[in-house]
């Protein structure tokens, strides 16, 4: 499983260099605005295709870009319910605080866990490689969040049950 | 390294340009203003802020500076424009009546200074004149022939020919000719008598947005480049012409520079200006980079064994993300080249040797092509 981890992370490394080559663009619909182009799609000539890499069925990652925005949506692994309800609370609790983070979206893509948007505003202030860095380690960590997470709920579950038990021999 | 002095200006800068003599330069630190610098080609020079520009009310997004009349045309996302003319120790303004509604985008002046032209966000191109009779710059516009944003203009030498990039991925070569500002004869160019507007070439060689068009010092050849990272040349401009296109394996370029009818050098995502020849028989390459980059510090191993083990435990385990480094001068994207040549030393023989980049690291670097490695030193200019 972890080998397909590597290559997985690396696609998505060399799309977002590609993807990220953002620039300061005025919108062309309303004067004097300035809007991330790939959130309101009104010019067709400004955005990009959209590139879909998918680990497996269950883990995809959605790029879309545009000329001064790009819009990063991931599905993280939830291989039962218990990830799932997990998956959905942990990154609940990180997309409100979406201010704190910048680059985040504070409501996810349709039909994706959590959604990035990253500006041209965000590269002229932040260095774009690790902006890449961060989405990278983000989707690391991630994973073996989730996992520590279910470990902890089961062995706290597996704890309480047995203390509970204990009454009753 | 290829170069010469690095002057870190401001967090980010949207565009520069340096005035007749190279002794001072404008910039716009990616807001409202524009500095004027006092500045000097040599490496261990420090520049100094002279002046601040700041009549405008959004992000200025080109600047011109006349050589022989001194003037600095600048635009703005604002949908204005404003000509700067120094008198005494004060820059005034005079506001230009662009007509436009939405922003502008970059702004050139003609090789003659009498006229400039201005790209905007509405899909139009100003080309705006002094009238003498009201003291103030109005604009003829070209309408209705782009079909998107208008990224970049460029003119010819003769102050006729107006050369267009749009995000509609599409070059466009127009008639500028305004009667009563050019002399009748200068209306006949290689395309014949034409009037104001109209769209002589339209080239659709890119994919993706084009940007940066550029004419060389005859005017015989034209550059820009694409987002799909490819560059086009064009050369006997005229009503046949020859066009090459290059794809490049590199991050797209945003700006090109002839430094002679067979040299160019363009600067873009990639953060390394990149230097493109062409041969005796018109033929354009690309030459090579022209910052020094060094590779990134490897951890040794010392043995075959020790190596194959360290591949396995690579594969495995979750690795912690590779420190990625920059090793390029400039830290983001290079979004302007200019030539550091003064207008009177430039001579179709002598290649430029001299040019500066501006980027949006907030960094102006001076590039002197004599200081580059042997390798392209062989390479004769």
């Amino acid at each position: 499983m972890a080998n397909t981890l590597r290559p997985y992370l690396t696609c998505i490394r060399n799309t977002l260099t590609a993807a990220m080559c953002l620039q300061n663009f005025p919108c062309q619909e309303v004067e004097r605005h300035n809007k991330p182009e790939v959130e309101f799609k009104t010019s067709k000539e400004l955005l990009l295709n959209p590139i879909l890499i998918c680990r497996n069925e269950a883990e995809k990652c959605l790029i879309e870009s545009s000329i001064n925005s790009l819009r990063i949506s991931i599905k993280v692994k939830q291989a039962d319910e218990l990830e799932n309800i997990l998956a959905k609370k942990f990154l609940r609790f990180l997309s409100m605080r979406a201010e704190s983070f910048q680059v985040l979206r504070r409501k996810p893509v349709q039909g994706y866990d959590i959604s990035f948007l990253i500006t041209n505003f965000h590269c002229e202030e932040m260095f774009k490689h690790k902006l890449i860095d961060f989405v990278v380690a983000f989707m690391e960590d991630i994973d073996k969040e989730i996992s520590e997470l279910k470990l902890s709920v089961n062995t706290r579950g597996r704890l309480v049950a047995t203390e509970f038990l204990r009454q009753f021999t | 390294m290829a170069a010469g002095g690095v002057h870190h200006l401001a967090q980010c800068i949207t565009c520069h340009a340096w005035n007749a003599d190279m002794s001072m330069v404008a910039i716009c630190p990616n807001n409202n203003e524009v500095h004027i610098y006092k500045a000097s080609v040599s490496p261990n020079a420090v520049w100094e802020r002279v002046y601040v520009l700041d009549k405008h009310e959004q992000l200025v997004s080109g600047i011109d500076w006349a050589p022989k009349s001194n003037k600095i045309v600048t635009c703005s996302h604002d949908r204005n424009s404003y000509v700067w003319s120094l008198e005494g120790n004060e820059w005034q303004a005079t506001l230009v009546i662009l007509r436009l509604n939405r922003a502008a985008t970059s702004v050139e002046w003609g090789p003659q200074e009498n006229k400039f032209a201005v790209g905007s966000g509405a899909k139009t191109v100003c080309v705006c004149y002094f009238e003498e009779d009201n003291n103030w710059w109005v604009s003829k516009l070209i309408r209705k022939k782009h079909h998107s944003t208008i990224t970049s203009v460029a003119w010819h030498p003769n102050n006729v020919l107006l050369a267009t990039t749009s995000t509609d991925s599409k070059c466009r070569i127009f008639s500028a000719f305004i009667k009563g500002v050019d002399a009748r004869k200068d209306a006949t160019t290689a395309f014949g008598d034409v009037k104001f507007g109209e769209e002589l070439i339209q080239l659709d060689l890119a994919c993706c947005w084009s940007f940066g068009a550029h004419w060389s010092p005859s005017g015989n050849s034209l550059a820009y480049v694409g987002h799909d990272s490819t560059i086009h040349f064009v050369t006997d401009v005229g009503p046949t012409p020859r066009a090459r296109s290059l794809s490049l394996r590199h991050l797209p370029l945003r700006d090109v520079l002839f430094l002679s009818e067979t040299r160019l050098v363009a600067g873009g995502f990639d953060c390394n200006p990149m230097l493109f020849g062409s041969d005796k028989n018109g033929v354009w390459e690309f030459i090579s980079f022209l910052d020094e980059v060094k590779p990134p510090a490897e951890t040794k191993t010392d043995t075959m064994f020790a190596a194959a083990k360290g591949k396995f435990k690579w594969l495995g385990s979750e690795n912690p993300s590779e420190e990625s480094t920059l090793s390029t001068t400039h830290e983001s994207c290079i979004t302007m080249i200019r030539p550091l040549v003064p207008l009177s030393e430039r001579h179709p023989e002598n290649p430029m040797t001299l040019f500066s980049t501006s980027g949006l690291d907030g960094r102006v670097v001076i590039w002197d092509l004599n200081n580059v490695g042997d390798a392209l030193a062989r390479l004769r200019l």
